[in-house]
């Protein structure tokens, strides 16, 4: 088992995994409470546009699926509040949008290749140095919002009104939730590809809430969850030659499943 | 008392919605440690006013002061306690205990960074020992009665120690000696604690030896500062749009 890491790519991709997992499981958990569960599906085509940008201008796609990701989760926030859309509305229009943007983009300058593949369904091929360094520094500054708000958000997510009422500002959290959500996606997209990401953001949280616990402890449950299926599904992706998004959503889909048959009524 | 600033302080109050007056021309001040009920026909803008008061909704025309201040420059919310309408219906999926529920009511008290303070866990636990959900601390908040869940909500409120609390028919869909135990509950916290209480209600019946002062509100606000004589006066009946005698009489039903 140890073997595996012997290899500076997987070091790397490990490490790379266990940040997002950490990120996607804790945000994951607020985004899934508040029923928005979709905005994760959305966010990570949106990223996808930044980085068919990214492939095509040369510029690093990384960065470019963060800076997309956010702008979208902004301009998805700003209409949702202006125009009172709804909101599952709101993410399908973005989410066809950005694909077909993105798909537009990858078509005219011709990057339709292999690297695109990866960005799709994650590798654990394809994390260099310099990424790793973007998704620490990212995920630093994630993480520190996620708790230093976390009671805050969880509030939000029981009850909106309530919460704004005892004098939470609600408008600029949700903002910054979204925000963070849209960077997790980005910075995820590299092991876990933007096609599968919205998994692993949902299922470990939705897998904890099966243990019908309180907030602390289905906050770790799903922690756990999330860092037990990126680390088996690297291993499976690195002995199976699978890309690694799909291995790890499958390894979540079984925790799911367990979790769903052990603690059935 | 009437010399003292008042927590809210309404004058001339419109809500109007596509060209229609749900509130018109509502004037009335709530002083600290009154004892008030609201009551009034379905869509009758109870729950309009109270919006209004707490900022989730934008009056059209008129003034709403909250302890002085206009609500836009209003900053000390955790002077208030609301329970909403139809609070205890929740996710049953939530995860959520009574203790978590709680807890959210000290969440504004809280400064960025710090963590849990021993005041904290004071506050929770007596806002929960005074709702009597005490026992219930570790139950999951989907798992408790319609009644249990009420009690919880206000506990929340309770937390921040608020001066008012603001309930919006908090007794739906709970059996009536559970509701007498609840107006007990919110009566000590009026004389004891000096709460003022204001909360919205469908059954006067239940509670009207006890209020202080009587508010209907259909579209335009009657204010009854006794309310014994408001069960029977002509301007409510119209008001509600039945004959208040009924009214009067219902409450000897109990
Ligand atoms: N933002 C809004 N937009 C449109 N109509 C509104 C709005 N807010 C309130 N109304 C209307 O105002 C009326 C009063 O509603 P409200 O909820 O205040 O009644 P209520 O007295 O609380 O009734 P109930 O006893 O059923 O709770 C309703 O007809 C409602 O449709
Ligand atoms: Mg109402």
């Amino acid at each position: 088992m140890l073997e595996i890491f012997e290899y500076e790519f997987m070091q790397r991709a490990f490490l790379a995994g266990m940040i997002i997992a950490v990120l996607a499981s804790i945000s994951g958990t607020f985004i899934v409470l508040r029923r928005y569960s979709m905005i994760s599906e959305t966010l990570a085509h949106s990223a996808l546009v930044g980085v068919a940008v990214g492939l095509v201008a040369g510029y690093n796609p990384l960065w470019m699926a963060v800076i997309m990701a956010v702008i979208s989760a902004w301009l998805i926030e700003y209409l949702r509040y202006s125009f009172a859309l709804y909101s599952d509305a709101v993410l399908a229009i973005f989410l066809s949008g950005s694909l077909a943007i993105a798909v537009i983009i990858v078509s005219l300058g011709g990057a339709f290749n292999n690297s695109l593949f990866s960005y799709l369904f994650g590798s654990i091929l394809a994390v260099s140095d310099e990424d790793l360094i973007t998704i620490f520094t990212f995920g630093i500054v994630c993480l520190s919002v996620l708790l230093i708000f976390a009671k805050e958000f969880y509030f939000i997510a029981y009850d909106e009104e309530v919460a704004k009422t005892s004098g939470i500002k609600v408008r600029l959290l949700n903002f910054l939730l979204v925000s963070i959500v849209a960077i997790i996606i980005a910075l995820s997209i590299r092991v876990v590809g933007s096609l599968l990401i919205g998994a692993l953001m949902v299922i470990p949280t939705v897998s904890a809430l099966q243990y019908r616990q309180g907030f602390v402890k289905t906050l770790l449950i799903s922690l756990f969850f999330a860092i037990f299926s990126v680390a088996s599904g690297m291993t499976l992706s690195f002995y199976m030659s699978l890309p690694s998004g799909a291995t790890i959503v499958l390894s979540v889909l079984v925790i799911f499943i367990i979790s769903l048959v052990a603690n059935r009524r | 008392m009437k010399f003292s600033l008042p927590i809210f302080d309404v004058k001339n109050l419109y809500f109007i919605v596509d060209n229609q007056e749900i509130l018109s021309n509502v004037s009335f001040e709530i002083f600290a440690q009154d004892y008030i009920a609201i009551i009034g026909p379905n869509g009758g803008g109870k729950t309009t006013l109270i919006r209004i008061l707490l900022g989730l909704e934008k009056e059209t025309k008129g003034e709403v002061r909250i302890f002085g201040k206009r609500i836009k420059d209003f900053k000390e919310w955790h002077k208030i306690g609301y329970v909403p309408q139809r609070a205890s219906h929740v996710d049953a999926s939530f995860p959520a205990t009574t203790e978590d529920v709680v807890k959210m009511g000290r969440t504004s008290k809280r400064k960025l960074f710090s963590k849990e303070s021993d005041e904290d866990r004071i506050r929770v636990e007596d806002a929960m020992r005074k709702m009597d959900v005490y026992h219930l601390k570790d139950k999951m908040i989907g798992t408790l009665s319609g009644g249990q869940r009420q009690r919880v909500m206000c506990a929340r409120a309770l937390a921040s120690r608020p001066e008012i609390l603001i309930l919006d028919e908090p007794n739906t869909g709970v059996d009536v000696s559970s509701q007498q135990r609840f107006y007990e509950l919110l009566r000590e916290l009026n004389t004891k604690e000096k709460i003022t209480i204001v909360f919205i209600t469908h059954d006067i019946g239940v509670i009207a030896d006890d209020i202080a002062r009587l508010f209907t509100i259909n579209q335009k606000a009657v204010i009854c500062n006794n309310p014994k004589e408001a069960l029977s006066c002509e301007e409510m009946s119209e008001l509600y749009g039945i004959d208040a005698h009924l009214l009067h009489n219902h409450k000897h039903e109990h």
